[in-house]
């Protein structure tokens, strides 16, 4: 069912780079006729030929599971006999309306599986972003010592199985835990983080006083206004910590070898022009990383909306950190309602395709000021 | 990626699946087919340790050696997702752990071979038993073993606080005036976990239960289940119950708050002994029946998992020999000595609790098992309808919160949840 996004990742990124290095590494090359000479006669069918074998894999592992999937949202298939027997009954759009419009418990699951996901989405994607590129500028910096140890120590948690580093984390922020106890030297008397279900955002909000006003009661999808503006959980932060601690490492990698293909002469020149290292940062090396740094953030906004083994781990009954993969994965299993579970693939695959153009778009609109 | 193996998985089963188009038809549930001799059975299990994988591996050997057959023993670490895919790939194993929230999934899709009868007569099991395993009237699958839950309580701090055996919490104002005078610091008197699973058995001692009289739909608002909520809220409110996790209990599960000392009594069913023998061998503990409630009425809830039947299987008949053998007496009560479970037939459950009376267990010993064998004439078997998980967590959510809630309100929500699934 979401077997589409991971291909829009690699296929957006080969999009953004095109502007840049492959058009560069072209550039010197005669350019090709468009009549074909009888020697170039074969070469159509020996490349697909050559991309046959890689097609089939595709067409065999994603494409057709894609289209399956958006069969099996509009049944009521419970997984456990063939999708196309004679016991699965087409139910039309029944699985998209239970998640979105007829009020009830899938409603209000897939409404919080959304905001839970949103607010983790919008803080991961700036936080990872942010950090990635200072590290890189860090261990790219001309006087710092022993580069390669940086570098691989800052890259290191990518690379860890991302089972063993929340594992890791559970136990530090377990109630009592690690974190707790630092926090409790200063006084300060940590959450049971995990397993914390309020609202950063409606805790500073009690915190000045507000609790729950009139207009917090309207209801939309399932959940009330005063849900919707919560804020990510307590839970969720964790989450939001481990994430942006594990990927800023690719993205460093990703930031640092943009970095690499600017020449020092740039530096020096703008040095000499009197620009302070923060000018330079600003001026020189963030403009030229563009095409890095919009692939850094369209990878971070499809990834984000995937979210699924931290979630996995934190704990299946943790109502603080639901996502909608996790969710549907729920649905499929745990209920046996495959229908509804490929329903909410399908809703969150429309959701990435739409954030993401809306992204590029918003990048577009910047490039032609 | 490894976030997509799971959901692609789904995906990948049902492309294979349109490409073999032999999707093996549902035999009639009672002809039973194939050889008794000389055929290979696939025997899928959930394992929860060793000490199981090598009971029920030394079961399958020695029922293959005397029949001439063989048994490949799969033990499955997430059995739902397992049964799911072989059952949608239609080569599902021959003899499976067959799970409540599973089973009338599968007697609906009639995947499950109607086996209780062959194997042996209904009135040789609990009764609380072959209900959780009988939809639309017919006895599926023989009911492999039963938990029941049961007060477990840390008899020093018992002592400590100066009570005796008649202040045993057989009724709820004892188990009251008890959870009270145990909370001291950070000791909570009782803990349990936040879940339906343990909260449930307060409604069956109301009177109330999760289903109507007629079993025809949910009765999660009756005023007795209310009753017992608001028990438990009270207690909660002082402070002298916490739930775990996410209560201010650093536990897991009630287990581990009763060995930790966090807790004083804690709720769990007979698999807590085997986690207090390896775990927590320095805490003296005793094991109580569940309180009376308010009118007299005992009340606690049964776990249970079945021998499932494929009925897709292609030797039937081999299958029904092989599962009479696993829930033949004698074998019940080997496994209930190798790893703590509670055998399913009455007869062999009394046989049992003779052997195990330590009245205060430490260390490596069983306590007395009769206030877990005594909970099966009465208790609640799980809700098995379709889709209930969902409803459960919902409800199970609201659980931490409980001392600040409306009970009502999270019943009657808990029921409209609920009915909206019988509706189709």
């Amino acid at each position: 069912m979401a077997t589409v996004p991971p291909a829009g990742g690699p296929v957006t990124a080969r999009e953004e780079l095109r502007a840049g290095p492959e058009t560069a590494h072209n550039a010197g090359r005669p350019k090709a006729k468009s009549g074909r000479s009888p020697l170039h006669r074969g070469e159509n069918l020996f490349g697909w030929l050559f991309v046959s074998p890689s097609v089939a894999i595709l067409v065999l592992f994603m494409v057709i599971p894609i289209f399956l999937a958006l069969y099996v949202s509009f049944t009521n298939w419970s997984g456990l006999t063939s999708p196309f027997s004679h016991s699965v009954q087409l139910v039309g759009l029944t699985n998209y309306r239970t998640l979105i419009t007829k009020p009830g418990l899938y409603q209000t699951d897939f409404a919080t599986s959304i905001r839970d996901n949103f607010y983790f989405f919008l803080f991961t994607v700036p936080l990872q972003t942010a950090l990635a590129l200072w590290l890189a500028n860090l261990v790219n910096s001309r006087f710092l010592r022993a580069k390669g140890f940086f570098r691989t120590a800052f890259y290191f948690p990518s690379v860890t199985s991302s089972i063993a580093i929340t594992i890791v984390f559970i136990f530090l922020f377990q109630g009592n835990g690690v974190v707790d106890s630092i926090l409790g030297w200063f006084g300060v008397k940590g959450p049971d983080w995990v397993y914390d279900q309020s609202g950063v955002f409606t805790n500073i909000l009690n915190a000045l006083g507000i609790s729950s006003p009139g207009w917090g009661n309207h209801m939309f999808i399932g959940l009330s206004l005063w849900n919707w503006v919560a804020g990510p959980s307590v839970g969720m932060c964790v989450v939001i910590i481990l994430l942006v601690w594990t990927t800023s490492g690719t993205f460093m990698l990703f930031f640092l070898a943009a970095m690499q293909t600017i020449g020092e002469e740039v530096d020096e020149a703008s040095s000499i022009d009197g620009a302070t290292p923060w000018e330079r940062f600003r001026f020189v090396t963030l403009p030229l990383l563009r095409p890095a740094l919009v692939l850094v953030v369209t990878l971070g906004f499809i990834s984000t909306w995937q979210v699924f083994d931290q979630i996995v781990l934190l704990g299946p009954q943790n109502p603080t950190t639901i996502t909608p993969s996790y969710f549907a994965y729920q649905v499929s299993f745990q209920d046996s309602n495959f229908g509804a579970g490929a329903a909410v693939a399908f809703l969150l695959f429309c959701l990435i395709i739409f954030l993401t153009l809306l992204q590029r778009r918003f990048v577009k609109e910047d490039l032609t000021k | 990626m490894k976030r997509w193996k799971a959901i692609t998985g789904l995906g990948v089963s049902a492309a294979l699946l349109a490409m073999s188009a032999s999707a093996a038809t549902a035999s009639s549930p009672t002809k039973l087919v194939g050889k008794t001799r000389g055929v290979t059975l696939n025997f899928m299990i959930a394992s929860s340790g060793p000490a199981e994988t090598n009971a029920d591996k030394a079961a399958a050997v020695a029922w293959g050696n005397s029949t001439g057959n063989k048994v490949n023993v799969i033990n499955s670490s997430n059995l739902t997702l397992q049964l799911t895919e072989a059952f949608s790939g239609g080569t599902p194993p021959d003899v499976f752990y067959g799970e409540t929230p599973m089973f009338e999934s599968m007697a609906k899709n009639a995947q499950l071979l109607a086996s209780g009868p062959l194997v042996d007569p209904a009135s040789d099991f609990y009764s609380s038993l072959v209900q959780a395993y009988t939809y639309d009237h017919t006895f599926y699958c023989v009911p492999k073993d039963s938990s029941t839950l049961a007060i477990e309580i840390n008899t020093a701090m018992w002592t400590a606080a100066g009570l005796t055996n008649a202040n045993l919490p057989t009724t709820w104002a004892k188990l009251a005036y008890d959870a009270k005078a145990l909370t001291k610091g950070h000791v909570t008197g009782l803990v349990m976990s936040n879940s339906l699973d343990r909260v449930g058995a307060f409604f069956a001692e109301a009177g109330g239960s999760y289903m109507n009289k007629s079993d025809t739909g949910f009765a999660f608002n009756s005023p007795q289940d209310v009753q017992a909520l608001a028990y438990l809220q009270g207690l909660a409110k002082k402070g002298y119950l916490k739930f775990t996790p996410g209560d201010g209990v650093n536990a897991g599960w009630g287990g581990e708050a009763l060995g930790t000392g966090l807790a004083a009594m804690t709720i769990e069913g007979n698999w807590i002994i085997g986690a207090m023998q390896s775990d927590y061998p320095k805490i003296p503990y005793e094991v109580v029946p569940m309180p009376a409630g308010p009118t007299g009425k005992h009340g606690t809830l049964v776990f249970t998992n079945c021998w499932g039947i494929a009925a897709a299987s292609k030797y039937t008949a081999a299958a029904v020999s092989f599962v009479k053998s696993l829930a033949s007496p004698a074998q019940q009560l080997k496994f209930a000595n190798a790893f703590g479970v509670m055998p399913s037939r009455p007869a062999v459950a009394q046989e049992w609790a003779t052997e195990h009376t330590t009245p205060i267990a430490t260390g490596t010993e069983t306590p007395n098992v009769s206030a877990f064998v005594q909970g099966d004439a009465y208790a609640l078997p799980q809700v098995a309808t379709v889709g209930f998980a969902t409803v459960e967590t919902a409800f199970n959510n609201e659980i931490d919160g409980l001392a600040s809630a409306n009970p009502q309100q999270m019943l009657s929500s808990m029921q409209t949840n609920a009915q909206a699934l019988l509706q189709p």
